[in-house]
């Protein structure tokens, strides 16, 4: 890994090569560059992960003409895919170092977010939507009940906005979460189940199921479950798997031509 | 602070944030956690989850009173009392740690006299918190161990915040709850380092660690390793410090990183102090409402501009660093200091914070002794740290309080200095909301944070907009025996009928020109933010 | 290109959540909570998240000020420094030191705080040291 990244940095494929390092022990996110190789040896793939993605936005909205090499997961690859699709990184400056997704026990099931999974008490259990459910558990539920264990989730919101803030694939100078005619400002919980129910619809197509939202919640919102709700509506209708590959996705209508037709929407018994 | 000290002989927070996950039981008593302190309410939530029983006892109907087990509103200030009639029930009900009280504590004989007299009638009488309801607190708070106390400014900021705090200490040791892992009494600190300025010496009456000023030996300590004579008698504190100005008395002042003309009680009385002042230095990031009435202005550096130690509220020292270069012409505090002593002749040359952090951790004995920045790492040291080898201290008082015996203090309960009446009917209570800080110096400047709340607000119940003919939206005036100001008025359920709640964080709609410089503990001199009486009309244009 | 992520502490309440500072070319970009820290574990509030916004604020002030006739203008830090301890020292000469009070801060280092209250105690001869912690 060490010698890929440092050919890579001396021969010029890349400028700077996002990683991990570890800090007194906390591996953090860290930039490797061709004036301190000697760093590389610091070089770490960590179980904790960071949207090494919007970073590197981040990078190229300072200097566009920037190369850089990232270490890469599935969900990393996902979401690349996602933002070469709607123009906010150009694939000729990006460089990926594939690696294991998670070093994980739980690898043959896994998916990252697998990783550590949530703790669900009784309450929770009792009230609201276990973490590690599937959907096709959800749909057990009635309608009713289904939105009662919703509406319990997101009242315990605090707005810190850090699902879409920790989002690789949310880009939007202007976000609809802000927007004061859609959602009121100024509340806790924020107006429910509007606030999260806006921003579900916002994930349609671009969710990349990597989970960090989830991560990131203080509350343990079930929001990775969410989010693949609508993706499978998604997946359903254009018969559209976000994430899977850089070609045309049905929702970029800046796009040359609309290569999907929507399906019939089939009303089947998995709706959550 | 005083009230902790007093009963255990430690100033702070007993247990650790994350242990409150695994508690029993949490009571919540004046404090709005999701808004104030929404990483502790995630641990409150998560416990909830895993099964603990959750109180919460407010004035408000705050968030968490939605995941409550039982949610009670007792009325403002009437704390004390509160806590009384569920440590009467405790007795009664024989649910106190008998072994515990008699091995570890002291002066429960004139507590248990005391409680006689606070039956659920009359507690019901003075918090408005119906007898079931008490007995149902009482019994989960009592049944569930180990229970963890939280409280935050709604306790203290009161003429009897000291009081409040006692009894708070009282309730957890009646039933054995201090120095256990999972409980304890647990005060959520409103600012990022008022624990490290506590023990700092940022206190009239200490130097480091709480070593009194009165003490002769401390007072030799300091003075051999500072060349200077300490002086002996204890200063002025920030209460204190205002009348002084109007009387002439005090002639300087030097305010780093406070905005006290938007903080401190009655607004008028203060900007009228600080006009006496000869000459007044104000160091901060910002041209605050208080810097721009001094003399001179010293720029600050920020947060991300330097290195340096803070002290969370659960005794945990960490380390900041710095991620860029100070903007423009400013200076890190530390260097601003050490300049302006130098300048005075007394030279203060140290070659970086860790300089003066070793300083510290020398001249502080047993909580500071064992840290330096490599021990620290990322995750910190908790206090008291007292040799190189100590891991650092996740819960106090395990074996034995700080003080030896825990004390157990008999208090009465006592109404608040102001009371509505025919002329202010109703009870005004302040606080913070979720997206601003204190007196939004930082907060109102940051985009993200502007957008969520813009301007001030008066919270009213609809119950009392509607006999107002008040929309949301509207205009009103609040006045009170201080002054008077105005806010648009926002109806909601969140305060009960009778009440008017402010946000402190808006210097347009100056919250404290209405509260009460004269009503302050008489021993913390925290002034008594939480309850004053107002009148409110609508704004009507002629 | 420079990128760096700085760990730092939240500066708003007393939780004291551990984030990283999102650093490009010089420019603080973002904040990002951290993911293994003790205290947040990888999650923040609003005021968190928004932390960097008021470090980058076209208000903060750039250089101190000094006060003449009832307007502030620019100084440097010798002129400030030099102003402040002269006046001081005045009023300490006319009224003794326990004319002057130092208002040590909540939101600054524990270094910092040290500092100050040494000012008061050692320079200044006062024990006039309080802060806002009771506010």
């Amino acid at each position: 890994m060490q010698d890929t990244v440092k050919a890579w940095l001396e021969n010029g494929t890349i400028d700077v090569f996002l990683g991990y390092k570890k800090v007194d022990n906390h591996p953090l996110p860290h930039c490797f560059t061709k004036a301190r190789l000697e760093e590389l040896e610091d070089l770490v793939v960590s179980p904790d992960r960071y949207p090494l993605e919007k970073i590197a936005t981040h990078m190229t909205t300072a200097k566009p003409e920037v190369k850089i090499g990232m270490l890469a997961r599935d969900c990393t690859q996902r979401a690349l895919n996602v933002l070469y699709i709607w123009n906010q990184l150009d694939p000729e400056k990006i460089q990926t170092l594939n690696v294991n997704c998670c070093p994980s026990p739980l690898k043959e099931k896994a998916d990252c977010s697998y990783l550590r999974p949530a703790t669900v008490g009784d309450y929770k259990k009792e009230k609201g939507v276990n973490n590690a459910a599937l959907l096709e558990q959800l749909s057990e539920y009635g309608q009713e009940e289904r939105l009662g264990r919703w509406m319990y989730e997101f009242q315990k919101c605090i707005k810190c906005y850090g699902c879409r803030n920790i989002c690789p694939v949310c880009f939007c100078k202007e976000c609809s979460l802000e927007h004061e005619d859609l959602i009121k400002t100024g509340a806790l919980p924020p107006e429910i189940p509007v606030f999260h129910l806006i921003r579900a619809v916002h994930m349609a197509g671009r969710c990349i199921d990597c989970g960090l939202c989830e991560e990131a919640c203080p509350m343990d919102i079930p929001l990775r479950l969410l989010y693949r709700k609508v993706n499978d509506i998604v997946a359903q209708v254009f018969d559209y798997k976000t994430g899977t590959s850089a070609s045309q996705s049905p929702f970029n209508i800046l796009g040359d031509s609309v290569t999907l037709e929507p399906k019939p929407i089939q009303l089947t018994g998995t709706d959550s | 602070m005083a009230g902790l000290a007093a009963a255990f002989g430690s100033g702070a927070m007993t247990n650790s944030i994350a242990e409150i996950e695994d508690a029993g039981c949490i009571l919540i008593i004046g404090s709005n956690t999701t808004s104030c302190h929404p990483l502790i309410a995630r641990r409150v939530l998560r416990a909830k989850e895993k099964g603990a029983k959750l109180i919460v006892a407010d004035p408000r109907n705050i968030q968490l009173s939605r995941f409550a087990d039982v949610s009670v509103n007792h009325r403002l200030g009437s704390d004390v009392a509160l806590l009384n009639g569920m440590m009467h029930l405790i007795l009664q009900n024989d649910w106190h740690a008998k072994q515990y009280i008699a091995e570890r504590t002291e002066g429960f004989e004139a507590l248990e006299e005391t409680l006689k007299a606070y039956t659920p009638e009359k507690v019901q009488a003075i918090t408005g918190v119906d007898v079931h309801d008490l007995g149902k607190i009482t019994q989960l708070y009592a049944t569930h161990p180990p229970a963890s106390l939280l409280y935050a400014m709604g306790i203290t900021q009161h003429t009897t915040g000291v009081d409040n705090v006692k009894s708070c200490c009282n309730l957890a040791m009646l039933c054995g709850n201090v120095g256990v892992y999972g409980g304890g009494v647990n005060p959520l600190r409103g600012q990022n380092n008022v624990q490290g300025a506590c023990d700092m010496g940022g206190l009239p009456n200490v130097l480091t660690g709480y070593q009194p000023v009165t003490d002769a030996g401390v007072r030799e300590k300091f003075a051999q390793a500072w060349g200077r004579d300490i002086p002996e008698k204890p200063g002025l504190t920030i209460t204190d410090m205002v009348p002084a100005m109007l009387e002439g008395k005090l002639k300087g002042l030097y305010v780093i990183g406070e905005n006290p003309k938007l903080s401190d009680p009655d607004w008028n009385h203060l900007n009228h102090a600080l006009k006496q002042l000869d000459f007044l230095v104000v160091q901060d990031l910002f041209l605050s409402e208080t810097a721009q009435v001094a003399d001179v202005v010293f720029s600050a550096a920020s947060v991300a501009e330097k290195e340096g130690t803070v002290t969370n509220t659960e005794r945990r020292c960490m380390r900041l660093h710095k991620a860029v270069d100070p903007i423009h012409n400013t200076l890190p505090d530390w260097e601003i200091i050490s300049r302006l002593s130098t300048a005075m002749a007394y030279d203060m040359s140290y070659e970086n914070p860790e300089a003066i952090f070793n300083e510290i951790a020398s001249l502080t004995p047993n909580s500071y002794a064992g840290m330096t920045y490599e021990r620290m790492g990322l995750d910190g040291l908790q206090w008291p740290c007292p040799d190189p080898h100590h891991p650092g201290t996740p819960y106090l008082h395990k074996d034995k309080f700080a003080r030896g015996k825990g004390r157990f203090h008999a208090l009465e309960y006592q109404d608040p200095a102001e009371m509505p009446d025919e002329e202010y009917p109703y009870f005004l209570t302040t606080g913070r909301m979720f997206a601003h800080f204190h007196t939004g110096t930082m907060t109102r400047v940051s985009p993200h944070l502007d957008v969520e709340q813009k301007t001030g607000y008066a919270e009213i119940n609809p119950t009392d907009a509607g006999k107002l003919t008040v929309n949301e939206g509207d205009i009103l005036v609040l006045s009170s025996r201080r002054g008077r100001m105005e806010a648009p008025a926002h109806v909601t359920e969140s305060v009960e009928p009778g009440t008017i709640f402010l946000p402190i964080h808006f210097g347009e709609n100056p919250t404290n020109v209405l509260t009460d410089a004269e009503a302050f503990d008489p021993l913390a001199k925290i002034p008594e933010f939480k309850v004053s009486a107002v009148k409110i009309e609508k704004l009507t244009i002629e | 290109m420079e990128c760096k992520l700085v760990p730092s502490i939240c500066s708003y309440c007393g939780t004291g959540c551990g984030l990283l500072f999102e650093v490009i070319d010089d420019q603080i970009v973002n904040t990002l909570p951290m993911k293994t820290h003790p205290v947040n574990e990888g999650k923040l509030c609003i005021k968190g998240w928004n932390l960097h916004e008021h470090v980058n604020s076209f208000l903060r002030l750039k250089q101190p000020l000094i006060k003449t006739f009832g307007r502030f203008i620019k100084a440097d830090w010798n002129e400030a420094i030099g102003l402040a301890a002269d006046r001081f020292r005045n009023i300490i000469d006319q009224y003794g030191p326990d004319s002057v009070g130092v208002l040590v801060s909540a939101k600054i280092t524990n270094e910092e705080n040290y500092l100050a209250q040494k000012f008061a105690r050692a320079v200044i001869g006062t024990n006039n040291v309080d802060h806002c912690a009771r506010l």
